[in-house]
């Protein structure tokens, strides 16, 4: 497959994108984007996914268990995966085709997909 | 019998007022809804006056950073589909259906039906294409079609409301919400459905209305107490306005049997063309007289039994020349005298969302029993005379009460609306 990668936006840039998430998932970012650490990515996979859910869970996304399904058990429906494929395209500066999200189907599922797909970059 | 449509609910999201009570104060009172306003932080434009929608903000167009009241409550699932006017729309369709006493679940059996009318959201379509060029089409807000073409207020209250009846969107500009009101009566008086919701909404920004600077159609007088003056010798344009109404329309009997007050009945439409130029109204206002007269002869009424005209003049030279001339010879050649008065001097004109907030103004003195008064009318145009424009509303029955519209094209569009039986 054809690994297109963006060139990522400034950072400034991508502070700005994620102004409206929760200061936990901010620390996060800045967290990830200083060291590379895998294990702060997660915070901000959620609150991604809490930005874009149609219908707020009553449990939130990260107590969840891993084989919760986006569309069957959370409400997602086509448009707002979009919704969160185009933030997380923009945010990590990765590419992600349409034949790779149909196989997300849960949280662990895109948990480990972001893993990958950003872990795949080289750290700068 | 055949079948009446009645009106039992309404809403309003308007410069006037966000609810029954306070729209009713207003127009009683002749207290406009205007505001100074500097549109596209821009002071040398010459439009400085609009009719404000109060309470609401739509800075951007990312829907996290909007606001309304705190009396309106906006699902999260449906908000990432609408446009500002959408937003206004859904605040006042809750209203009208808490006041006809239905239950959002009760609309999606097929018997209830949707009819909508707005020119879109400029707004929003302008951000939607522009991001659209930026990344050379690479990324694109999924709900940026939805939220902002026109259609956009059918498309997502259809779907959030599950309605399966009959569903559509109306546009002919400043006649939109009117087209809407009529063809919801037909879908009534003809049995194809049993309730139909009607909703006119405009966004109130600098896209949907400094646009009209461009066909120099705005006042450009900055005094919010003057600058809309519908019918007045020193009229130089209209103001613009945005917001939303909406009218649950019921067939008569079955209003009845479930309880619902009945505020009017809707006893006749009709609409003819100019056939004369896409801006400008017909000097005589052609088809606004025909419209009128159809619209008579639909509802098997006569023009003296008409007591109150809800004009649609907008306060532009030419426009209201011609409503003038075709009241004139509906109704002063006849030697009928209603009162007529053009609400628009208080609210603004709210483009597609007009007609509907017309009619639902028309129900308000049909149901309470009064007049809305000629606001900011110190010298009438002296193609008026014979027109009897009161400077004051009236407490009085109004009898039947024609509400009129017209749209670019020379789309004229008229309802007839009466008290209950």
């Amino acid at each position: 497959m054809k690994a297109t990668v963006h060139q990522a936006p400034p950072a400034t840039d991508q502070a700005d994108r994620i102004k409206h998430l929760p200061a936990e998932a901010r620390a996060a970012f800045q967290r990830f984007q200083a060291d590379r650490d895998p294990a702060a990515l997660d915070p901000v996979i959620f609150a991604i996914l809490a930005d874009f859910i149609p219908r707020s869970p009553a449990t939130p996304l990260a107590e969840l268990p891993g084989e919760t399904r986006l569309i069957d058990d959370l409400g997602f429906d086509s448009l707002a995966i979009t919704e969160v494929v185009f933030f997380t395209e923009d945010l990590f500066g990765i590419s992600i085709t349409n034949e790779e999200i149909i196989q997300v189907r849960s949280l662990a599922d895109l948990q480990r997909f972001i893993h990958a797909k950003v872990g795949a970059r080289p750290a700068r | 019998m055949p079948f009446l449509p009645v009106i039992t609910g309404l809403g309003f999201i308007t410069s006037i007022g966000h609810d029954r009570a306070t729209v009713g104060r207003n127009l009683r009172e002749l207290r406009h809804g205007f505001e100074p306003v500097e549109f596209l932080g821009n002071p040398n434009l010459p439009v400085k006056v609009a009719g404000t929608v109060k309470g609401f903000s739509f800075p951007s167009p990312n829907w996290r950073d909007w606001r309304w009241p705190d009396n309106f409550s906006v699902d999260r699932e449906l908000i990432r589909g609408l446009a500002p006017h959408g937003v206004y729309a859904v605040c006042a369709l809750q209203q009208a259906l808490a006041e006809a006493g239905l239950d959002a679940a009760q609309l999606g059996d097929g018997t209830t039906g949707l009819f909508c009318a707005s020119a879109g959201s400029p707004f929003m379509l302008g951000s939607f294409l522009e991001q659209m060029k930026e990344t050379r089409g690479e990324r694109g807000n999924p709900m940026g079609i939805v939220s902002s073409i026109a259609g956009t207020l059918n498309f997502n209250l259809a779907a959030h409301y599950k309605i399966s009846g009959a569903v559509c969107g109306f546009v002919s500009a400043c006649a939109s919400s009117s087209h809407a009101l009529g063809y919801a009566m037909d879908e009534i008086r003809l049995g194809r459905q049993s309730r139909m919701l009607v909703i006119g909404a405009e966004d109130m920004t600098a896209e949907s209305i400094v646009s009209f600077s461009s066909l120099r159609a705005l006042s450009n007088n900055p005094d919010p107490a003057t600058a809309s003056r519908p019918f007045d010798r020193r009229r130089d344009g209209f103001v613009g306005t945005g917001g939303a109404v909406a009218l649950v329309v019921e067939e008569a009997g079955l209003a009845r049997r479930r309880g619902a007050r009945i505020q009017a009945e809707l006893i006749g439409w009709g609409q003819a063309g100019d056939g004369h130029s896409v801006a400008a109204s017909h000097p005589e206002g052609a088809g606004l007289r025909e419209a009128m007269r159809r619209t008579l002869a639909d509802a098997q009424a006569n023009a003296a039994q008409v007591g109150y005209v809800n004009a649609h003049a907008t306060s532009t030279p030419a426009g209201d020349r011609s409503e003038a001339l075709a009241l004139k010879a509906i109704f002063t050649d006849q030697g009928a005298r209603p009162r007529v008065s053009s609400t628009k001097a208080l609210t603004g004109h709210g483009l597609s969302l007009a007609g509907a907030m017309e009619a639902a103004f028309c129900t308000l003195a049909i149901d309470e029993a009064f007049i809305p008064g000629a606001a900011h009318l110190a010298e009438p145009d002296p193609v008026c005379a014979g027109l009897d424009l009161p400077r004051t509303s009236l407490d009085a029955a109004p009898g039947l009460v024609l509400n009129n519209s017209s749209g670019f094209g020379g789309s004229n569009v008229c309802h007839l609306l009466r008290g209950p039986a």
